[in-house]
């Protein structure tokens, strides 16, 4: 539990000054609070029971005056602790957020989006909330309760014992019952992020659930996560309920053993009658405080449970690091030896079994091949998003793992076979390829794209806004705006994997041929489905079962390759003799 | 759409205003022209906060769902403050025992009447707790549940065009405050609330003129407040919204990283996130310090209350109004009179933090749902599939038309094909044959009736659709497949995966069809991901069969393995085919070739050719690879 705290505790080292000052403006107001009675019972006593009118009002003007100090504490004491504890987190949650984005694809897999969200938000929440809370009951409450437990010994060395006795008791029922609360509160979390999952699928796929007509089977699905979600807190929060009676009770218990002994000790004339009443109250400032540390407690097992899942991101080490080497050369190049891959956590056969394939810079490489052959694999060990874990990946004959990491990346554009729009304008979604590029720049990028001809005609034109994960455009748009993307970035190799899937047939000839025009000299990477898109590249490399079964250009494989001919044929037979 | 124009043109301005401050280029709502899918634009929630009562009206209504709890929870509080005021009372009567002396047998006896009121009132606390406990779970429960429903029956045009991270916010950030509130200020509310009451009557006993003097603070307390919270309403209700953007930021980054990564966009998403955080914690700092300061502002208000009091009941002491005891009583009573206000001071900023998440969920709550179309119940069993556009205009924006009079006919049974370049509707068509989306004018028949006069569910059952965007649940395989017919058989299901060709590389994946798909799906290729969503379309056995470019991530080699198990499925099926690949296409009925709207082109594969026109300029260029 302590240990996650000095991890994050060092969150609050910047804001140190203000987490001392919120405690210590707190004694201010608490010794105010504190004196303010006095002077109240002075304005009854000496004011109005002596019926001097002058008095009240003098003695009141000083309350008044001392309690709008007293204010002024309270206020800064808001002011610093809530300044700290909000700083505290906004500090994690940028480091946290910028772990996440330096993190490799698999890892990020691994924790879900909405688990990634939850813990962003709601997790750093807790602990913050925590921290907070902490500072403004870090004075009050243990200088009550250790005063409290001072005086009443000091009163009479009896109570003292009855209270080494009550104690221990209720120490060890909030640690018991927080041993217990702990993993709960991981759990509730963890529900947490299930809701957060099952919405998170359900807006993203909202089509195909209202298309199945499934909303009551989502909404039963969504049940479940929230019912357990409600269990869970309920349980916890069942548990935690115990707590409050419990502590009342033996310390109520004290009340009356006090009481009891103060009887016959009063009946030895050992004790004053006021003593007996001045413990009794002692006890009940120790019972109020010990229930304002129960509450710190409950809120430090609760951000401890936060605090370990938001460390398990902080302490996330990327994958794949980064080389920091570069090279001189920028033809292009691309070159596996050998290469052996298979996705982490997976078993089995490996996706990609040995494959050597060299790519000269500025070649136009086709790859073909069945589905689930390997061919996004392949492509995914260019740019580092995987490594393979045999074998070798050059580019521009130097081996990936050995460049920097934005080095090798800024070298390759990739447009994905699921083009990701992001929220922003057209052109702003272009520009992810090269910020500083210019209009023009923009528009000619859109026009290599074929994007240009649609984009211009809508009515803001590349000021048009993206709808919520692009769905205001049809899927072949989407494709051009990623590929105007990728072009801008003026890169040395350029990917697409099966990027061009939802464009009609003409348009992707006309993308065809404008990359060959506009992109001499880059080398261009192409997986493809269609025959008619990858027979004018110039090597059109067959993958078959996670090895190149052949690589040569269009003419040479239809005449050796059994695999291409069969490609051929199943998609243009017939239409010989049209001409 | 027309006659929210103006709305929409404010709406336009502020997401024009909040756009603005996050990015640097200019940035306006969706422009017109290409079709597919296109929703209105942003249906933009304003920041500026509504009326406060009517969302504590809703909030209430809410907790007032679980009425016996609140009942329940209500007596318990009561006892128990009665318990509270028991135990004093007799701890004074043993101190006054010992003090006079009046013999042990009898302190013995108040001691265990003490005790068993601390065993009562101990309990009471665990019930009470519990109570809350259950309550605001309940609460919280009931608040999700309906705003999932609500969000499951909204029209596509929701998830189309809000954040899909701010959506994720309302339902656990916003909510999980309400929840908050309810389990801990709930409690002191009411007890507050039952002192104040008790107080007041016990004051207005002794001196109705003394009362009035100590009433002089409320209004006081009353202007305080509501100037408070004006102040924190608006930097709540801000940092709500911008706990939603930040929400959506990390969910957009996450879900789209592979982009991110590609383009090295790392930095640029921390900057930019560190942004909304920074304002985040701008926000946030001013809310909680209004928060903070409402409880010594509340404090000094009591003491000037008190002070009040005092100076009143000196003067009227000396005028001989009042006796003093009286004085006494009621300065007494005035003290008891501020704590519960100063408490609920304290947790005010809790309160009003809550309201601004209830606010943001009854936004959701107030949309206007789908159109459920329940007029004739048809049976889905009895659709034949016939379908018949007629006349259809339509546009996701008034200015820009995508179908303009499209008319077509297709008896059951026939296999259509729809080509046409990108953004010329073919998507629409399927939009609005679904029900996605609603037509302008014309009409579409199912079976000769409108598809209006269907229920949603009848007419969605009868057609199975494979879209173009794979949409697969992190759940295994088999419930995945099995996701429009839950009941199907191990056969059936067998049969669905084989005429996907799917069958072959889920047998070889180690756990088969148990086979868990992980939420970016990296344990399976696109492709594959394609043929499970058209074996979940099969499953279906739907009478009207939508491909919409469900293929194009196959190999054409295993595509024409689909097309010939499909061959067999199709029959009996009337099945529309979206699809660039003409080899796809060339076995269709009929083709349609679209273009501004309308059918350019119509007949089967021959005609077409022998035509010369558009499919065949199509055609030729997917045979040569070569343009026009």
């Amino acid at each position: 539990m302590t240990e996650n705290k000095i991890k994050l505790s060092k969150y609050l080292k910047p804001y140190i000054l203000f987490a001392v000052l919120a405690p210590l403006t707190m004694i201010g107001e608490v010794t105010i609070d504190l004196t303010q009675p006095r002077i109240m019972s002075e304005i009854v006593d000496k004011g109005v029971m002596a019926k001097d009118l002058p008095l009240v009002w003098e003695l009141g003007i000083k309350m008044l005056l001392l309690s709008f100090a007293g204010g002024i504490f309270g206020i800064l004491a808001a002011f610093f602790s809530n300044y700290a504890a909000q700083c505290f987190g906004a500090d994690i949650r940028r480091d946290a957020f910028g772990k996440v984005m330096s993190l490799s694809i698999e890892q990020t897999d691994k924790f879900t989006t909405g688990s990634l969200i939850t813990r962003l938000t709601n997790d750093i929440t807790m602990v913050q909330d925590f921290v907070s809370m902490l500072l403004r009951n870090f004075v009050r409450t243990p200088m009550m309760f250790i005063g409290g437990i001072i005086m009443a010994i000091s009163l009479n060395v009896n109570f003292g014992l009855v209270l080494i006795v009550s104690l221990p008791i209720e120490i060890i029922a909030v640690l018991l019952i927080m041993r217990k609360a702990r993993p709960l509160f991981t759990k509730v979390q963890t529900k947490l992020d299930r809701v957060n999952s099952v919405v998170q699928e359900n807006v993203n796929g909202a089509r195909v659930v209202k298309a199945y007509v499934s909303e009551e089977h989502e909404i039963e699905r969504f049940d479940y996560a929230n019912s357990e979600l409600r269990e869970t807190n309920l349980k916890v929060q069942t548990l935690i309920a115990r707590l409050a009676p419990i502590m009342s009770l033996v310390l109520n218990a004290t009340v009356i053993a006090v009481i009891y002994i103060g009887n016959v000790q009063v009946n030895n004339d050992l004790l004053q009658v006021g003593k007996i009443m001045a413990a009794v109250n002692y006890i009940t400032q120790i019972m109020m405080s010990l229930m304002m540390l129960s509450m710190v407690f409950q809120h430090i097992t609760r951000a401890s449970a936060s605090a370990q899942r938001i460390r398990e991101i902080l302490e996330c080490e990327p994958v794949i690091s980064s080389g920091g080497g570069c090279s001189r050369d920028t033809s292009g190049s691309v070159e596996f030896k050998k290469a052996v891959f298979r996705y982490p956590g997976t078993k089995g056969r490996p996706v990609l079994n040995g494959v050597d394939l060299s790519i000269k810079g500025g070649e136009y490489l086709a790859v073909l091949g069945a589905t689930g052959s390997g061919k996004t694999s392949l492509v995914n060990l260019i740019p580092r998003f995987y490594d393979v874990n045999e074998g070798e990946v050059f580019v521009d004959s130097v081996n990936v793992k050995d460049y920097d990491i934005n080095e090798l990346r800024s070298k390759v554009a990739y447009v994905l076979q699921k083009s990701e729009l992001f929220a922003g304008t057209v052109a702003d979604n272009i520009r992810w390829g090269n910020d500083d590029a210019t209009d023009e720049e923009v528009i000619h990028a859109a026009k290599i794209a074929c994007a240009d001809e649609f984009i211009s005609e809508f009515a803001e034109g590349y000021n048009t806004y993206i709808d919520e994960k692009g769905s205001s455009i049809s899927g072949g748009q989407k494709q051009r705006i990623s590929i105007a993307r990728a072009i801008l970035r003026k890169p040395e190799i350029i990917i697409f994997d099966d990027s061009t899937s939802a464009l009609d047939i003409n348009t992707e000839a006309k993308l065809r041929m404008a990359l060959r025009e506009e992109l001499k000299g880059t080398t261009i990477i192409m997986i493809a489905q269609r025959v008619a898109s990858v027979m004018t590249a110039d090597r059109i490399a067959i993958i078959d079962k996670g090895v190149i079964a052949d690589c040569a250009p269009h003419a040479e494989l239809l005449e050796k390759s059994e695999i291409y001919r069969d490609i051929y044929d199943s998609q243009l037979k017939g239409g010989v003799g049209l001409e | 759409m027309n006659k929210k124009l103006s709305r929409e043109e404010e709406m336009k301005l502020l997401k024009r205003h909040e756009e603005a401050r996050q990015a640097n280029a200019p940035q306006v709502r969706p422009g017109p022209g290409g079709p597919g899918r296109r929703g209105p634009g942003p249906m933009m929630y304003k920041e500026k906060p509504k009326n406060m009562g009517v969302t504590v009206k809703k909030l209430i209504k809410y907790i007032g769902k679980s009425k016996y709890l609140v009942f329940a929870l209500l007596f318990v509080m009561v006892l128990s403050s009665l318990a509270g005021l028991c135990a004093p009372a007799l701890q004074g009567m043993a101190i006054d025992n010992i003090s006079n002396g009046l013999g042990n047998a009898r302190l013995i006896k108040i001691l265990i009447a003490l005790g068993s009121t601390y065993l009562l009132s101990a309990s009471l606390t665990y019930f009470q707790a519990v109570y809350a406990a259950k309550l605001s779970q309940k609460t919280v429960y009931t608040m999700r549940r309906d705003l999932f429903e609500k969000i499951s029956y909204l029209p596509i045009k929701f998830t189309d065009t809000h954040k899909h991270g701010d959506i994720m916010s309302r339902m656990t950030n916003d909510v999980e405050n309400v929840s908050n509130t309810v389990s801990t200020t709930l409690g002191s509310l009411v007890s507050a609330v039952v002192t104040l009451i008790g107080t007041l009557s016990v004051m207005l006993y002794y001196s109705p003129l003394m009362t009035l003097v100590a009433m002089v603070s409320i209004p006081l307390t009353i202007f305080t407040t509501t100037m408070m919270s004006k102040l924190m309403r608006k930097y709540f209700v801000r940092q709500q919204r911008i706990l939603g953007s930040l929400n959506s930021h990390v969910e957009e980054m996450v879900s789209g990283y592979k982009t991110v990564v590609a383009y090295g966009r790392e930095e640029k998403s921390k900057a930019r996130f560190e942004e909304i955080n920074r304002e985040f914690k701008h926000t946030a700092i001013r809310a909680n310090f209004f928060g903070g300061i409402m409880g010594p502002l509340m404090n000094m208000i009591g003491n000037i209350g008190y002070l009040l009091v005092a100076a009143a009941g000196a003067y009227f002491v000396i005028k001989g109004d009042i006796s003093l005891g009286v004085i006494q009583a009621f300065i007494i009573y005035t003290k008891q009179f501020t704590r519960p206000i100063n408490e609920i001071g304290n947790q005010y900023s809790q309160i009003i933090n809550a309201v601004a998440g209830a606010e943001r969920v009854f936004e959701i709550m107030d949309t206007e749902p789908e159109n459920a179309g329940e007029l004739e119940a048809l049976d889905s069993g009895k659709v034949k599939g016939n379908i018949t556009f007629n006349n259809v205009h339509f546009a996701y924006k008034k200015e820009e038309p995508v179908l303009r009079g499209f008319s077509l006919e297709v008896k059951a049974g026939e296999k259509i094909a729809i080509v046409g370049k990108t953004g010329s509707g073919k998507t629409t068509i399927v939009n609005l044959l679904t029900r996605f989306y609603d037509i302008d004018s014309g009409e579409i028949l199912l079976d000769g009736v409108d598809i209006c006069k269907y229920s949603k569910s009848t007419l969605r059952k009868s057609i199975g659709i494979v879209l173009q965007d794979t949409v697969l649940f992190s759940d295994t395989i088999e419930a995945n497949v099995k996701y429009g017919a839950r009941n199907a058989s191990d056969a059936e299901f067998d049969r669905a995966l084989e005429s996907a060709n799917a069958d072959v590389f889920v047998e070889r994946l180690p756990e088969g069809k148990k086979t868990l798909l992980t939420e970016s799906g990296q344990n399976l290729s696109q492709g594959q991901r394609q043929l499970l969503s058209i074996a979940r379309a099969v499953l279906l056995d739907p009478k009207i069969l939508i491909l919409d470019e469900a293929t194009s991530s196959v190999d054409t080699r295993t595509e024409m393995q689909i097309q010939s198990a499909m061959q067999r499925l199709m029959e009996g099926r009337t099945s529309l085919i979206i699809a660039h690949r003409l080899s796809t296409i060339r076995d269709a009925d009929k083709i349609i070739v679209l273009a501004d709207g309308k059918i350019a082109e119509y007949g089967n594969h021959d005609e077409l050719l022998a035509k010369k026109g558009e499919y065949y300029t199509l055609y030729k260029t997917q045979f040569a690879g070569i343009k026009t």
